[in-house]
């Protein structure tokens, strides 16, 4: 069970929160300038890395806020949470990690 | 407009018909007459804080899990939402001001005063019955008087608040919950 | 009493033999001593044969003293609380205990599989995967057969009669395992002031010490146990969990303990009130962990190795010293290091002969081998035992004479009688934690295990499972990582002094993976790696030869390390012959994943408090009292119980139903709505943000107005719905369905926070704060005016579709002239406090209307007769609300979210499944819900598919059945026959029609 950052109430369990998906994907200004493939991007294509990862949390049963985790989809380390209205520092950069053997 | 909760069952594996009783280190009480308002506003508006200060008597608690007391108690839930607890009778007529002073700013009162139930629990074992559905670190230093939580306990979603440190804790829980929670009580209570 | 303890030692031990017991194995009685484990008491007994081998079915007895036991394997108890696949070496003795050994069926003595054994050839690796594969039909026949004959542990058919709990915990500092290591690092991290958790899986403190001989500071080793024990036991935040096996290391620090707890006193006259907890979850939060679980002893691998008799050395150390039994009389010990010396000395001491040391080394030991010679005990350097005799009871050693080559042949030159064979291979660091947790390992070529590597989460290994086997090593070892611990968390850590202890140099353990044997490795006798699984070299040979290479594959192909043992006994050797056989160092090949649970944990510690009525939450309305009163059945809905119907004299659900529908068609009926969900929406931006979110044009909305409104998800599909009210210029009132109400309050805030904060909008959840009383029927607005209203309630002043706020009886209430069953209806919203009172006064005032309480059957009947949608019945998130003929919704005039996707090619297909309504061409046939819909009959299969049965319910106000459904092109194929085809029936022909069935107009809710 993880031990999410939430950046109101501090370290909760994971069972209080709720997850998001990936975060940072803005919803298109206007959709139907859109053609089809390019609405299929924004609505099912997710980055899915193996490594650091934004993603949208919501303490549910806390301050119901959302925000944003930064997870190692590998080791699941939580290199930090932010607010919506924060700014966001650059991941660390996936480019430093080692590849890892399969499981 | 008075409150009445019907009485949870759950409890009578607890306490029976009373009200309240104190068993195996553990001390359940179910408070009747409570009056609740939820509050949202934000708290950058500094103005906006400081209208609904004014009718409250009291400061809000900006600092998150917090709670301040005095005239009713002001329960933090979110960085733009209170709990207010008042006696029941007095509710209404609080909101009425609270909206009357927040007309033209941008906030929200509701009263939830049907909504919840609230009890009272105490006793040398009420940390160790609350530790067993509750993944908070209930230890006196991490969750001092003063501190509020809105977090889950067992299945439910409840706010925790320690009001001193014999210790004391109020729970509140929405209405539909408050059966189950009080026969997991019951439950949880046993040594 | 102790009669018949013909292996118990006079003196000594940790036994109470001032209480004696009795208790049964196989339904034999026999007598222990409190203090004794169902294995040691057996073992004092002499009852060396304990059960059958899983597949080979061969004599076994018991081989080690704690986890890593492989052969006694117990069911434990009678009946309903009877618990399968105990470990006997973990198992407290219990006055009446009984037990039963799970392998072995019929019975342990006569086994009608022993025969498999000679068939070993046939059963190797495989044999089941290739055997029992075809034909396909007859697998379940197999199936029967295999699974009784492995004879697993029978699991209880009634329920558990113990009670669970779970505990949350937190810590600064987590200590796994309460040896010298564990006790040391929980000593200076307690010391240091940090809130500490000391666990160990055993029901003394002490761990390795607990099997005897150790001196520290120049006095017995446990007297320094116990103090460390009282002082820990002092300190106000620090917890010791004794009998408590941490057997799960989760993500961030998150560890699992599950701890048995003592029965003080009889469980069962304490009534099932009273009955204290038989177990306990402790779910901790560690800021940092020692990981200090010893280290596992490795049985040497050579022919017949698995015959009763054959031990552990330090198991049988650990027997004579905190058991006081000697487990047999003359005794060899085969060894490949030091350690097995000190047990030869044990069992010399206690009196046992021992005919020989065979030492794999030419050299021999260290310093011991000189206290071993002054003992006159001989020593067979250069030697191993290659193969034993005797088949229920090891009746000799055959030894050979051993160059170092793996896999040469040898030939044997000595035979050796002995009825104990105390072997070890050398010590494997319990990393099972270590490697949980995402810790890497590494090969320790000079001692010759995995040793705990890089850590991925915060912890630390300590002691025997850090590759530290001396005493001494072991209590630096955990001073070193306590102190680590508590300057990680900022602490100060204490100035402690390293015990002195008194051990001599060791001199180095050589590898001996597989002894070698007469004859080569595949056509000797069976040689054992994993005795639980019978998994021999043999057959990991076999498995390499067919092609497997990477050990995940040869472990799933040859169930090395399967059942309780999770590679505790026989995983490095298993790896190191895969490696031999493969030609590759061992650390090339690896081990296997460690997974959770460390040892078996209870289904019923798993499940703690959460079981009967407090498996999950009911919910009740405010009005949940008078229901029950009623008599109503209730249906779970989500975690709501609603009244499903109230019957009347007997009556059963469908004439109920039909008078309740009736009721409500032609007078009144009340119906409790309390569960939708309800949402107060406010601010200056509530208009700009409702339109976002809703299809429909929320604009248009006068104060004062309602609308139906329906929320789509981005992909266009529909996902929720419910009524909207504009109760003044900044502020709207949404109610939800019943099991959305929660989902939707987050997606809107989830909307509102992450893609548009700029909007001012305040959401409030009121689900709970409002009870919903519907109030529905021609004389609904009489019923109303009767009781008491202080605003008008005609068509004129009060439309269809719009809300006022009122008193009614005296009390406020918000009144909504919506409709979910077509008829004239008022829904009225009051604070739950005062709902009982409200409903009570209403039930009053209707016996006039003959005012009907209605559940949530009747419900769903008015409204499919309407062909009125329910979310999630009649949809199922592949449904837009084209599909379902809601065109009229859809604003052209904005954007809403999902808009863009109905525009998608997929959501535009002609064929998409429209909701149309059914009638069976019969007339009288209620076609089941789930029902397939089938263009004809007499197709082969598999027969196409075009749609499917969502609602299905008997109109009594049309008084024939009705049916909404989901067809494929449907709405344009209105008049046509299809046919319902539910599985096992015939299939039924019906006519597709309009999906409203009563009052197609909506006449009725006008009025």
């Amino acid at each position: 069970m993880l031990l999410i950052e939430c950046p109101w109430c501090g370290p909760r369990a994971e069972t209080e929160f709720s997850y998001g998906g990936e975060a940072g994907i803005p919803r298109p200004a206007d959709p139907d300038a859109l053609s089809d493939a390019e609405w299929a991007d924004y609505l099912f294509y997710r980055s899915n890395p193996r490594g650091a990862h934004r993603e949208l949390w919501n303490h549910a049963q806390g301050c119901r806020r959302w925000f944003v985790v930064e997870r190692d989809t590998v080791t699941n380390r939580i290199a930090g949470s932010f607010r919506l209205d924060e700014t966001v520092p650059v991941p660390a950069s996936a480019a430093e990690k080692q590849p890892e053997q399969g499981d | 407009m008075s409150e009445r909760i019907a009485r949870p069952h759950g409890l009578e594996a607890f306490f029976g018909a009373a009200e309240s009783a104190s068993r195996d280190g553990v001390e359940i009480a179910l408070l009747k007459n409570r009056g609740f308002l939820n509050l949202r506003l934000d708290p950058r508006r500094e103005r906006t804080v400081k209208a609904a200060e004014e009718v409250l008597g009291q400061d809000l608690p900006l600092a998150a899990n917090s709670f301040s007391g005095g005239k009713r108690r002001v329960y933090w839930l979110g960085p733009d939402e209170w709990l207010l607890e008042t006696g029941a009778e007095e509710a209404g007529a609080l909101r009425g001001e609270l909206e009357a002073a927040l007309a033209g700013h941008h906030a929200a009162v509701n009263d939830v005063s049907g909504g919840q139930a609230t009890l009272r629990l105490g006793g040398p074992e009420a940390r160790t019955m609350l530790s067993k559905g509750c993944t908070l670190d209930l230890h006196p230093r991490e969750f001092a008087p003063g501190q509020c939580a809105r977090t889950g306990l067992a299945r439910a979603t409840v706010l925790l608040a320690c009001i001193d440190e014999a210790p004391t804790f109020t729970l509140i829980v929405a209405r539909s919950f408050a059966d189950y929670l009080c026969r997991w009580l019951a439950n949880a209570a046993r040594p | 009493m102790a009669a018949g303890q013909a292996n118990r030692l006079p003196r000594g031990g940790r036994i109470d033999r001032s209480r004696p017991l009795r208790f049964s194995f196989d339904g034999k009685s026999y007598a222990g001593y409190a203090g004794d484990t169902l294995a040691s008491a057996l073992l004092a007994n002499g009852v060396s044969l304990l059960g059958r081998s899983f597949k080979l079915r061969r004599p076994r007895g018991i081989v080690g003293g704690g986890a890593e036991e492989p052969n006694a394997v117990m069911q434990v108890g009678e009946g309903a609380a009877a618990r399968p696949n105990l470990l006997a070496t973990q198992v407290e003795l219990e006055p009446g205990l009984a037990a039963r050994a799970t392998r072995g069926w019929p019975s342990t003595r006569f086994d009608i599989g022993a025969a498999l054994d000679s068939f070993g050839r046939i059963l190797g690796a495989g044999f089941y995967y290739k055997t029992f594969k075809y034909p396909r039909a007859w697998w379940k026949l197999y199936e029967h057969f295999i699974r009784r004959a492995a004879g697993f542990g029978k699991a209880p058919d009634s329920p558990d009669p113990d009670r669970y709990e779970h505990r949350n915990a937190h810590c600064d500092v987590l200590v796994a395992g309460g040896g010298p290591a564990g006790l040391m690092a929980a000593l200076t991290a307690a010391r240091a002031g940090a809130r500490v958790i000391l666990a160990d899986d055993d029901v003394e403190f002490g761990g390795s010490l607990l099997a005897g001989g150790d001196a520290i500071d120049g006095a017995p080793a446990m007297d320094w146990v116990a103090g460390a024990v009282a002082e820990l036991r002092e300190m106000p935040d620090c917890r010791l969990l004794s009998r408590g096996t941490v057997f799960g290391y989760h993500d961030h620090n998150f560890l699992t303990i599950v701890q048995r707890c003592v029965q003080e006193a009889d469980a069962a006259a304490q009534g099932p009130a009273r009955r204290p907890v038989a177990e306990r979850l402790w779910r901790v939060r560690a800021k940092r962990v020692v990981l200090a679980q010893g280290a596992f002893e490795r049985p040497l691998v050579f022919c017949n190795n698995d015959r009763p008799g054959v031990m552990l050395a330090s198991a049988v150390s650990g027997y004579i010293h905190r058991h006081a039994v000697l487990p047999g009389r003359r005794a060899v010990v085969f060894t490949n290091n030091d350690s097995a010396y000190r047990t030869a000395i044990d069992l010399a001491g206690a009196g046992a002969e021992v005919a020989a040391i065979v030492d794999s080394r030419p050299g021999g030991a260290g310093a011991i081998g000189q206290r071993v010679k002054e003992l006159g005990i001989p020593v067979l350097a250069g030697h191993v035992v290659s193969d034993v005799s005797g088949r229920r009871r090891v009746r000799g050693a055959g030894i050979a004479r051993w160059t170092g080559e793996p896999w040469s042949a040898v030939e044997i030159t000595l035979r050796i009688d002995c009825d104990l064979l105390a072997v070890s291979g050398g010590f494997s660091p319990a990393v099972h934690l270590h490697s949980q947790a995402g810790g890497k390992l590494e090969w320790d070529e000079s001692q010759l295990c995995f040793l705990p590597g890089e850590a991925r989460q915060p912890h630390d290994s300590a002691g025997a499972g850090n590759g530290k086997l001396s005493l001494g090593d072991c209590l630096a070892d955990g001073l070193r990582a306590g102190k680590a611990a508590v300057e990680a968390l900022g602490l100060n850590p204490p100035e402690i002094e390293i015990p002195a202890t008194n051990e001599s140099p060791a001199a180095p353990i050589k590898a001996l993976w597989r002894v070698p044997a007469a004859k080569d490795a595949d056509r000797c006798p069976k040689q054992f790696i994993d005795f639980q699984n019978d998994t021999t070299v043999a057959d990991i040979r076999l498995a390499v030869r067919e092609g497997y290479r990477n050990v995940e594959h040869v472990k799933r192909y040859t169930a090395l390390g399967f059942g309780t043992d999770q590679g505790k006994l026989g995983n490095i050797n298993g790896m190191a012959v895969l490696a031999e056989t493969l030609g590759k160092p061992i650390p090339e090949v690896g081990t296997t994943t460690f997974r959770p649970a460390y040892t078996p944990v209870r289904f019923g510690a798993g499940a703690g408090e959460s079981v009967g009525a407090l498996y999950d939450p009911v919910r009740k309305t405010a009005l949940h009292q008078w229901h029950e009163a009623a008599g109503a059945p209730m249906e779970v809905v989500g975690q709501w119980h609603r009244p499903r119907y109230f019957p009347r004299n007997g009556e059963d659900l469908h004439a109920a139903v039909a008078r309740e529908c009736l009721a409500v068609r032609n007078s009144v009926g009340i119906m409790d709505a309390s569960t939708l969900g309800k949402i107060d929406v406010r601010g200056p931006d509530a208009v700009n943000f409702l339109e976002r979110v809703y299809t429909h044009n929320v604009d248009r909305m006068k104060p004062g107005r309602c609308a139906y409104g329906i929320l789509l998800g981005e992909d266009g599909m529909v996902m929720d719905d419910g009524v909207m009210a504009r109760l003044a210029e900044d502020r709207f009132y949404l109610t939800t369905t019943t099991g959305g109400a929660a989902q939707v309050l987050d997606w809107l805030e989830k909307w509102l926070q992450t893609e548009w904060p700029e909007l001012e909008v305040w959401l409030t959840s009121l689900t709970e704060q409002f009870s919903t009383l519907a109030v529905a029927g021609p004389n609904s607005r009489a019923l109303l005016e009767k009781l008491g209203c202080d605003i008008p309630l005609d068509r004129e002043s009060f439309p269809f579709m719009h809300v006022r706020t009122a008193n009614l009886a005296g009390m406020p209430v918000s009144l909504f002239r919506v409709s979910f069953s077509g008829e004239l209806a008022f829904e009225i919203n009051i604070a739950s406090g005062l709902a009982p009172d409200l409903w009570r006064k209403l039930m009053d005032v209707g016996r006039e209307f003959e005012l009907t309480p209605y559940g949530t059957e009747t419900m769903h009947v008015l409204r499919a007769e309407k062909g009125f949608v329910i979310v999630g019945q009649d949809t199922d998130g592949s449904v837009t609300p084209v599909d379902l003929g809601m065109n009229w919704l859809l604003s052209k005039e904005k954007d809403f979210l999902g808009k863009r996707s109905l525009a998608r090619p997929d959501c535009l297909r002609a064929d998409r499944k429209q909701l149309v309504g059914l009638l069976s061409r019969a007339g009288c046939t209620v076609i089941p819900e789930g029902a397939q819909l089938i263009e004809r009959t007499g197709q082969r299969a598999p027969v196409p598919m075009c749609g499917h049965v969502t609602s299905s319910y008997h109109s009594a106000s049309l008084g024939h059945p009705i049916a909404l459904a989901l067809v494929a092109g449907g709405r344009g194929r209105r008049g046509e026959t299809l046919f319902a085809a539910p599985p096992g029936r015939e299939p039924i022909a019906v006519e597709i029609v309009s999906p409203a069935f009563y009052d197609p107009k909506g006449g009725r809710q006008h009025v």
